[in-house]
């Protein structure tokens, strides 16, 4: 019964996957990866002797720790990659407020070189701290 | 990379960066006093502040940066190398905006700088801080293998060399001007100096880090994690800039 349960979870995060995925709310390149875990969850559920199997060929004595071992592993994983990913993203966003700044004193700079009677008018900040 | 269309103005060599967050009580004073020993442009970074900084600045007679998200003092700091290295200026100067940095120390700071003796002069105040920072000194640099005195001093000289290093990518992944930038410039050769220069208690605010224990804790071990990490690049780097 357990099995079957295990596999029909693992459908079902396969089902969400899709649909995230077509609503654009997942971007196609974690969809992947998402799916083959989603599925290779399924079948495990639907097939816990292919553990039991492996686990024999290793000599593991008891199955669901390689299982367990496994998984966990897995998210290790996927966490380290995601905050490597992480980490480019804040460089990146960091880069880009920087040249936001950076061409908003400049504009501000040509502005007051074109116009210097509206300098004090522009002196006031609109969007900061956004 | 220097395509800042104001090619053909004859501009100063040198440039003041001083990032600032919510130091309107006390920025248009700091940039007065540094107009009076000096006659470097200013460019103040305004770290996102929610006070009048960035009016307050300006009207004092500095450019301003207005950084439309906090990036924290390094992040700052760098934006202002970022656009010194835009604007082709050869030496750019860091100071802090809350009147710790006496102007009329610069002089000194630059010489080194000026002179090729190094590509970063660091104004070095030992006998400022309390015991704490002290501590941390001593921590910062037995973890790094950095040979400086005051390695969280934000008082600096960087030549053009230096500011194109820290103008880059691997610079923004730093959350702090101290070891990390040191380690930087030195795995890249750069020699920096230690300059004794008098420093003032701060006129206001405090220390963005060394105000609270947790905030230390955290910044303690996120800096000595780094220094640890980045040891044996140091530690190699080390020998060209002890020659000078």
């Amino acid at each position: 019964m357990i099995s079957i349960v295990t596999g029909i979870i693992g459908l079902l995060v396969a089902i969400v996957i899709i649909v995230l995925m077509r609503k654009d709310s997942l971007h196609a390149q974690h969809g992947l990866g998402w799916i083959i875990v989603a599925l290779g969850f399924a079948l495990l559920g639907f097939s816990p002797e292919i553990v039991d199997a492996v686990a024999k060929y290793l000599g593991i004595a008891y199955p669901p720790v390689l299982a367990l071992t496994l998984g966990i592993a897995i998210l290790v994983v996927k966490i380290l990659l995601m905050d490597i990913d992480r980490s480019r993203i804040e460089v990146r966003n960091q880069r880009l407020v920087q040249r936001v700044a950076m061409l908003e004193a400049d504009l501000k700079k040509l502005n007051k070189s074109l116009n210097p009677q509206s300098n004090k008018e522009s002196s006031n900040n609109d969007d900061q701290h956004s | 990379m220097a395509t800042d269309g104001y090619k053909g103005l004859s501009r100063p060599a040198t440039v003041i960066l001083i990032p600032a967050f919510n130091e309107g009580d006390i920025i248009a004073e700091v940039i007065r006093s540094i107009h009076a020993a000096c006659n470097y442009p200013i460019l103040v970074i305004d770290d996102a502040s929610t006070d009048n900084t960035i009016i307050q600045a300006e009207q004092a007679g500095a450019s301003v940066i207005p950084l439309p998200a906090q990036l924290g003092a390094w992040g700052a700091t760098q934006t202002g190398l970022r656009y010194a290295m835009r604007q082709g200026y050869e030496y750019a100067i860091s100071m802090d905006a809350d009147g710790q940095h006496e102007a009329d120390s610069i002089a000194d700071l630059v010489k080194p700088v000026a002179e090729g003796v190094a590509d970063v002069s660091i104004g070095a105040c030992t006998r400022r801080g309390s015991a704490l920072r002290k501590f941390a000194w001593i921590l910062m640099k037995q973890a790094s293998g950095l040979a400086l005195e005051d390695i969280t001093s934000g008082f600096r000289v960087y030549n053009r060399k230096a500011i194109r290093q820290l103008a880059g990518w691997r610079a923004t992944l730093l959350d702090y001007q101290d070891i990390g930038v040191l380690l930087l410039l030195q795995s890249k050769g750069l020699r920096i100096v230690d300059v004794e220069v008098a420093m003032l208690p701060r006129i206001n605010g405090k220390s963005r880090v060394f105000h609270s224990w947790l905030m230390v804790v955290y910044y303690m071990c996120h800096t000595l994690m780094l220094g640890l990490s980045k040891r044996r690049l140091a530690r190699r780097y080390q020998t060209p800039q002890a020659a000078h």
